[in-house]
């Protein structure tokens, strides 16, 4: 191995765990503010640290901490083997987040001629592995619920188990639809396969191609990962929290960001699969690399925008009603930050500028591209998310018989049509 | 009997309604704007950002923290007559009598205390009063202390509170 390769494979399997594990502070950030402004209220936005408030990103922090300084309760029966109660949210955890590590988040970077993986864990079977990985997530939901003694507890896993096994088979045939027409079990090949064009004009996106495995793979992935309206298995009206009844501080926990990391990494999923991952739509990693240019040119201009739009919005909105009061710290905090992105402005002007004039400097290409990809990555794993977070805000909860009758009668039913369309339309364009 | 009864259309078994992919979409055009539109400017949003803001919607038959009112001359209204500390459901209010010895009347409270702590803010206590020396128009709705004597109020702090809505004096006393 050359340095290199090892350096990319240190940096992705960083990247990829911060985008794993970063998220889960922003995504209850997310979900909280957004059900807030959903309902017409503010959500969570005083806590801060020295006068920075980010918009409240702090108190996922500060819930963190609460959860680690809580106390420890352990059920009456559960005397000798508690490291099994402790092993079922353990369990789950990380097995959404091993699923996540097979994501590519920038195609392949090409340094001296070898071809490197922007994939935490580079293999080229990612779609087996997260279908390995991502349905092991029940079993500790299963342990756990069994462990708990607790009718609930059980009742709540028993749902997670066959609203699994039920969503399972629809979410494995609509990806056998899609590893058809990709041709391939390799999500980065995916992602290229994307890049191209269908009848000219349109993306060749999954959502173009395959629209019914699309919507069959994002319904079954919003039941994977017990999100609303499929949160059967801790339905809080039925059976108070399910499987997590009897778990309480840093256990609690666990499941709970668990179940944001599966949510980050069933939408890793999609827009890989679906929505040409970290592409942008009609351009392929080949024409940034030879054009790298005048792309370098269009995002000089669009930056400046977008921050000059982002600090007018912050300076907006991060105050109190000016006709009540003016909050000195708020306006401090909107300063510093503002100053802080028209500085890094500036530095990614500066450097985009350089490349644009030296043809020459191909490694530096080849970074600058696999940095732009990763933004296009995130910013769309984070539009998918906010997806998630207003299906949440938006549906109410699907009755269990409903959640299984959706299910067996109707998704699966459907992903065996259309795979057998595309199985028909495959060999036969072949 | 037959023109009274009114036949309510029962949705849901259309096609479109089975597919519920409409109905979804509906629902999150409406979410969707309440968020985009309350992201954009946070401040048009409805509520009241508390410590900063406070509410200025307290009517005059708000029931806040306690206050014994002034006769005319400024001096207590109070009389001692524990018809209050009687009327108390939470047996919050602590009375010691004295003489007073200005002449304007017999007796006056040598301590009169409210745990605030123990009060349910029922508002017996200005209905009992004979001299409308108590009151609960001050249109104060938080104290915070330190500790659990802070929320002791005592005869002095009592008639230090100002009422809210202009009436100042005892209308019973002179």
């Amino acid at each position: 191995m050359t340095l290199a390769a090892i350096l990319v494979s240190v940096i992705s399997l960083v990247v990829g765990a911060l985008l794993a594990l970063l998220m889960i502070p922003v995504l209850v950030w997310l979900e909280r503010r957004g059900a807030g402004l959903v309902q017409d209220r503010l959500g969570p936005n005083r806590t801060n640290v020295f006068g920075f408030r980010f918009g409240g990103v702090v108190q996922s922090f500060a819930d963190v901490v609460k959860l680690v300084l809580k106390e420890e309760y352990y059920p009456a029966h559960i005397a000798r083997h508690r490291w099994l109660l402790m092993l079922a949210p353990m369990i789950t955890f990380s097995a959404a987040l091993l699923a996540f590590m097979v994501i590519p988040f920038a195609d392949n970077i090409v340094i001296d001629g070898e071809s490197l993986r922007m994939q935490p864990l580079p293999v080229d079977y990612g779609v087996l592995w997260y279908m390995a990985i991502g349905a092991i997530g029940v079993v500790g939901i299963f342990l756990g619920g069994w462990l708990s003694h607790n009718k609930y507890s059980l009742l709540g896993s028993s749902r997670a188990g066959s609203m699994m096994v039920s969503y399972e088979l629809p979410l494995g045939l609509s990806i056998i639809a899609f590893v058809l027409t990709y041709d391939t079990i390799d999500f980065n090949a995916m992602v290229t396969w994307q890049s191209g064009t269908v009848l000219g004009f349109l993306p060749a996106w999954g959502m173009v191609v395959q629209p019914l495995g699309a919507l069959i793979l994002i319904v079954a992935l919003f039941a994977e990962t017990n999100r609303n309206p499929f949160s059967v298995s801790e339905g809080e009206s039925e059976i108070v929290a399910g499987y997590m009844t009897e778990y309480t501080a840093m256990k609690f926990a666990m499941y709970f960001m668990g179940e944001y990391v599966a949510m980050n990494s069933a939408s890793a999923v999609i827009i890989t699969m679906v929505f040409g991952g970290y592409q942008l739509p009609w351009v392929s990693t080949e024409t940034l690399l030879a054009h790298f240019n005048y792309f370098a040119w269009a995002i000089m201009l669009v930056i400046p925008a977008i921050v000059y739009l982002v600090i007018r919005w912050m300076r907006k909105n991060n105050r109190v009603r000016p006709t009540v009061i003016s909050d000195g710290s708020r306006e401090f905090e909107a300063k510093v930050l503002s100053w802080a992105m028209i500085g890094m402005t500036v530095v990614v002007e500066a450097i985009l500028l350089y490349l644009s004039f030296s043809p020459d400097a191909v490694l530096g290409t080849a970074i600058a591209v696999t940095l732009l990809q990763i933004v296009v990555f995130v910013v769309k794993l984070m539009l998918f998310n906010l997806f998630f977070i207003l299906v949440r805000w938006t549906l109410p909860r699907f009755r269990y018989d409903q959640v299984q009758r959706v299910g067996w009668y109707y998704l699966l039913p459907l992903s065996l049509v259309n795979l057998f369309i595309t199985a028909i339309i495959v060999v036969g364009v072949n | 009997m037959d023109n009274k009864v009114k036949v309510v259309p029962r949705y849901g078994s259309s096609f479109k309604d089975r597919l519920y992919l409409p109905a979804i979409y509906q629902g999150m055009k409406i979410t969707f704007k309440h968020l985009v539109g309350n992201a954009a400017d946070s401040n048009a949003v409805d509520t009241l950002e508390y410590p900063e803001e406070q509410p200025t919607d307290i009517t005059d038959r708000y029931r806040g923290l306690h206050r014994l009112t002034h006769r005319q001359d400024d001096t207590i209204a109070c009389v001692a007559c524990f018809m209050c500390a009687t009327a108390c459901p939470a047996d919050c209010i602590f009375i010691e009598a004295t003489e007073r010895e200005d002449g304007e009347d017999e007796k006056m409270p040598k301590r009169f205390a409210i745990d605030t702590l123990e009060c349910v803010f029922c508002g017996y206590c200005v209905e009992a009063c004979p001299c409308d020396a108590i009151r609960m128009d001050t249109g104060i709705f938080s104290l915070t202390g330190n500790s659990r004597e802070d929320f002791v109020l005592e005869k002095d702090q009592l008639l230090a509170h100002k009422g809210a809505f202009g009436e100042e004096k005892s209308r019973a006393r002179k």
